[in-house]
């Protein structure tokens, strides 16, 4: 079917096309206006604006630690669906079926969760098949395994290391690799409770830095599109600016990517030892071009943390509102589930400053995401709320008069003036996601991009307009249509797929017989085990 | 021979036509599941279509594990991580047979990731408690630590003030030898499961927040079945909710007394009662009056049941995915002897798409 989206003002930043034109999709991609043929289908778009469809680079969606939260936090979920509108989580869903609903209302087609333990990919990848619509991809968490720290310990060549993490990608279909507080879980499961850059797990004598930069190599090496994925050390931790800028500097040249940077933007001024370190980490990032960072916004009202830095949610025990959470030891990974309550008080005002100094101070769109880390920084449904606190200054400084005044003062976000332009919304967005994950099929609308579309109606409120957008193709599908779901379809999770050594297999089934008494089968499953069909996309590796 | 309606032997498809003129007939459906993971997300999906209450067949005990989860939080350490590293292991109360397999492998090994040569083997209980299965007690050496005469959640609070150095009021048998095992110990694991007592585990839980404010211990949590925690799983990520979750107002609804699906019965609120079950043999329970539909493992039709339809079991007749304990996760479960039956997943489709038809037939 040939469908027509007429007389609208298309925002494409990667194709440098933006300005009114009509958008031609035929068979689930965008093509060339066709010569001498009509439209079987012409949708009248004029009053509105055209971007790709959105990609979330870094959002807990699914796997063990989020379906855990759910378990502990039922009545968060019941909070979400009957509170009224307009409040803090009002629409925030809990479950896989609202999940997609509720990104593709927004005009969001591709979601990554970015912390799948290798060892729990089967069940992260059915929940995500359950989220419909929306395309799905997982980041595989290395960094806390015995069998890489080994290797690492006994000086392992480039080679071997390539082949684990090649093999741990492939078996978990995920589409790159992060580590998370690279060696922590495992010592904090030693009774290490505090764990910085260079300190050592202990069994093993390795360093975090070292970590980082071993699977930063072999990132590289192997060709995976995006960079290593790193939630550095110490997060939360007053002070931790130093660390964030230690790990910045320790790209020595290689892409590195930085997830939710606001956690790190901590200094110790002002009377509570706790202040905003926003401004010199974006000098430092704007001064580095081989990392970008996303943000981790923190935004006001109830919501639970998710994190395998069991380090971290330890020690974050203390604060959990409501007072239960969930700390657990697996093998490789950690995780906690802490609820939390961001308060419009000095900590929290400081927060919320922090993240959006880093939106504003760092200069490329190209190199800065717009996440909230969801759920820790903030439910995405919050998403509209922050795309107008970039957009307009004039809503910063009404929620900064809600704020805590002297936590706003050790920041320099009264200062700034910079309004983000739609055009760097649709590079943040759209564009930079998809370059940054290597994904050449999306985040664009040249021809033969997949008809992955959002259509938003113009007008003065930003929030209205980027929550319910006016119609929203999946690979060429209507699914929503003036904020409704209207067709529901499943989408897919894109994957790479690494060709594994024979030998590394080899070595991970005596691994596993001999370490765990069971065979590597118990381990792997194979794509039926899904039971969809097609239930994955492969995404090469750069050659 | 897989499906009756009655007693008489009809072919699937009547039966399946039978069951979605029931299910769409009735204003308040109940499901009691016990099937793989599949099985029970296709259950759900049919329960959220026709707007029935679901639970597990097992519900009642679930619902105490569900609780721990939902009211309590607490450590947890997967059985996995527990092999490697574990240097003592503190069993509480009961432990089903099921996983008695997983504890004598735990005893057959030592710790690999742990400074300790080997793990020593303690074992929690009160009043009432069931002895030690024989094999593992004397292949762990395992110590008995409680009082005989105090249940035991008082047994876990006198534990947990002897740690803490508080006065308590009654002594437990070889409480010293486990204190000092646990003061030595680099990674201790408190091994539970069946809690029938809500305050015991929150007593545990209490008492791993203690150690842990100065030395790591955890707990591993081994399900009363892993099927029906595959269940919660799914039921958690597709609703929010565990079972005990009911779309009868359109929404999923989470609450453990009111779906309390046996209740619901009792009371007379449940006018169709759709029962799973793949293990052998088993037959849902007799509900007088109360028109009921058995998906089972049987060559028979369930007497006084509307309908009866045989049905494939997940790693066995069809491949499925199942909770294993011994992973602490999802795995794959590959059909050891393929067969014809049908799988619970596949015959839920059947109803969905029957169910249109009566849907398009009641317009």
């Amino acid at each position: 079917m040939l469908i027509r989206l007429a007389g609208g003002e298309v925002v494409d930043p990667a194709n440098g096309l933006t300005g009114k034109r009509d958008v031609w999709i035929k068979d689930g991609f965008v093509v060339e206006k066709p010569v001498s043929k009509r439209a079987d289908k012409t949708y009248d778009v004029s009053g509105c604006l055209i971007m790709a469809g959105a990609i979330d680079i870094h959002s807990h969606i699914g796997g063990g630690n989020v379906n855990t939260a759910r378990l502990l936090l039922p009545e968060q979920h019941a909070a979400h669906l009957k509170r009224p509108l307009h409040t803090p989580l009002s629409n925030a869903g809990w479950s896989t079926f609202s999940t997609g609903c509720l990104y593709a209302q927004m005009g969001f087609t591709t979601v990554v969760e970015p912390a799948m333990s290798p060892s729990n990919a089967l069940h992260t990848h059915m929940e995500l098949a359950d989220i419909p619509i929306i395309d799905k991809a997982t980041l595989a968490i290395l960094g806390n395994d015995d069998f890489l720290l080994s290797m690492i310990r006994d000086d392992a060549s480039p080679a071997m290391i390539d082949d684990y993490v090649a093999w741990t990608v492939s078996r978990s279909r995920a589409l790159g690799v992060k580590v998370i507080n690279a060696g922590a879980a495992a010592a904090f499961k030693e009774n290490v409770r505090n764990f910085a850059f260079d300190d050592v797990v202990p069994s093993y004598g390795v360093s975090s830095r070292r970590i980082v930069e071993t699977l930063q190599a072999s990132v590289g090496r192997l060709g995976i599109p995006h960079p290593l994925h790193v939630h550095a050390n110490n997060l939360g931790i007053a002070g931790n600016a130093a660390t964030a800028a230690e790990t910045i500097q320790a790209s020595a040249g290689q892409p590195l990517h930085l997830a939710h940077l606001q956690f790190y933007g901590y200094g110790t001024e002002g009377k509570r030892g706790f202040s905003s370190e926003a401004a010199r980490l974006a000098e430092l990032v704007n001064g580095n071009r081989d990392v970008t960072i996303d943000v981790g916004q923190v935004m006001f009202g109830q919501t639970v943390t998710i994190s395998s830095d069991v380090t971290r949610q330890y020690a974050g025990m203390r604060t959990a509102h409501p007072k239960k959470s969930i700390i657990f030891d697996g093998d490789g990974n950690g995780g906690g589930i802490v609820p939390y309550r961001y308060r419009k008080d000095y900590y929290g005002s400081l927060q919320w400053a922090v993240g959006l100094e880093l939106f504003l101070l760092i200069d490329d769109p190209w190199r800065v995401f717009f996440t909230t880390d969801h759920p820790n920084g903030a439910p995405f449904t919050a998403y509209p709320e922050l795309f107008e606190l970039l957009m307009s200054r004039d809503a910063r400084n009404a929620k900064m008069a809600e704020l805590d005044r002297s936590a706003l003062e050790l920041t320099t976000l009264g200062s700034i003036s910079r309004e983000y332009t739609l055009e760097e919304v649709a590079v943040m967005t759209r564009a930079a996601p998809a370059r940054l994950l290597g994904l050449d099929d999306r985040g664009h609308l040249g021809p033969g991009a997949i008809a992955d579309i959002a259509v938003y109606r113009k007008g003065q409120d930003i929030q209205k307009m980027f929550r319910d957008a006016a119609l929203v193709f999946k690979d060429g599908d209507l699914v929503v249509r003036d904020g409704v779901v209207t067709h529901y379809r499943w989408g897919r999770a894109l994957r790479l797929n690494p060709p594994p050594d024979k030998g590394m297999i080899k070595r991970m089934q005596a691994y596993h017989e001999e370490r765990y008494g069971l065979s590597l089968d118990w381990f792997t499953f194979p794509d039926s085990a899904i039971a969809r069909e097609n239930p994955f996309a492969e995404v090469a590796c750069r050659s | 021979m897989v499906a009756w309606i009655g007693s008489r032997t009809v072919p699937l498809p009547a039966a399946i036509e039978h069951v979605a003129k029931l299910l769409a007939k009735s204003r308040c459906p109940v499901f009691s599941l016990d099937s793989d993971v599949h099985g029970c997300r296709s259950l759900i999906a049919l329960a959220e279509r026709v707007g029935a209450t679901y639970d597990h067949v097992n519900g009642r005990d679930l619902a105490h594990e569900v609780a721990l989860h939902t009211d309590i939080g607490g450590f947890f350490a997967t059985a996995t991580e527990v092999r490697r590293r574990a240097d003592v292991i503190v069993i509480v109360g009961d432990i089903p047979a099921a996983h008695h397999d997983l504890l004598l492998s735990l005893a057959a090994t030592k710790p690999d990731l742990s400074r300790a040569a080997g793990r020593r083997w303690f074992r929690i209980n009160g009043k009432g408690g069931p002895a030690l299965e024989g094999e593992l007690r004397r292949r762990a050496k395992v110590v008995e630590v409680g009082a005989p005469d105090l249940p035991i959640d008082a047994v876990l609070g006198i534990l947990r003030a002897s740690l803490g150095g508080r006065r308590t009021p009654a002594a437990l048998t070889d409480i010293d030898a486990l204190l000092g095992a646990l003061g030595k110990a680099s990674f201790p694991v408190f091994v539970f499961s069946r809690p029938t007592d809500p305050a015991s585990l929150a007593m545990l839980q209490g008492m791993l927040i203690d150690i842990n404010r100065k030395q790591r211990a955890s707990a591993l949590f081994l399900p009363s079945d892993d099927d029906a925690w595959g269940m919660v799983l799914a039921s958690t990520w597709m609703t929010g909710f565990p079972p005990r979750t009911g779309f009868s107002t359109g929404s999923p609804v989470y609450d453990p007394w009111l779906c309390d699906i046996d209740r619901m019965i009792a009371a007379k609120e449940a006018d169709l009662y759709l029962w799973v079950s793949e293990r052998d043999e088993a037959r849902p329970p007799r509900r007088g009056g109360l028109p009921t539909i058995a998906l089972v493992r049987s060559d028979r039709p369930f007497s006084g049941a509307a309908v009866t339809v045989r049905i494939g079991k997940a790693g066995l007749d069809h491949d499925g995915v199942v909770y294993s304990s011994r992973i602490g996760t999802l795995r794959a479960a590959t059909a050891t002897a393929p067969s014809d039956l049908p799988s619970v997943a596949a015959i839920a489709g059947e109803l969905q798409h029957a169910l249109q038809s009566e849907d398009m037939a009641s317009c």
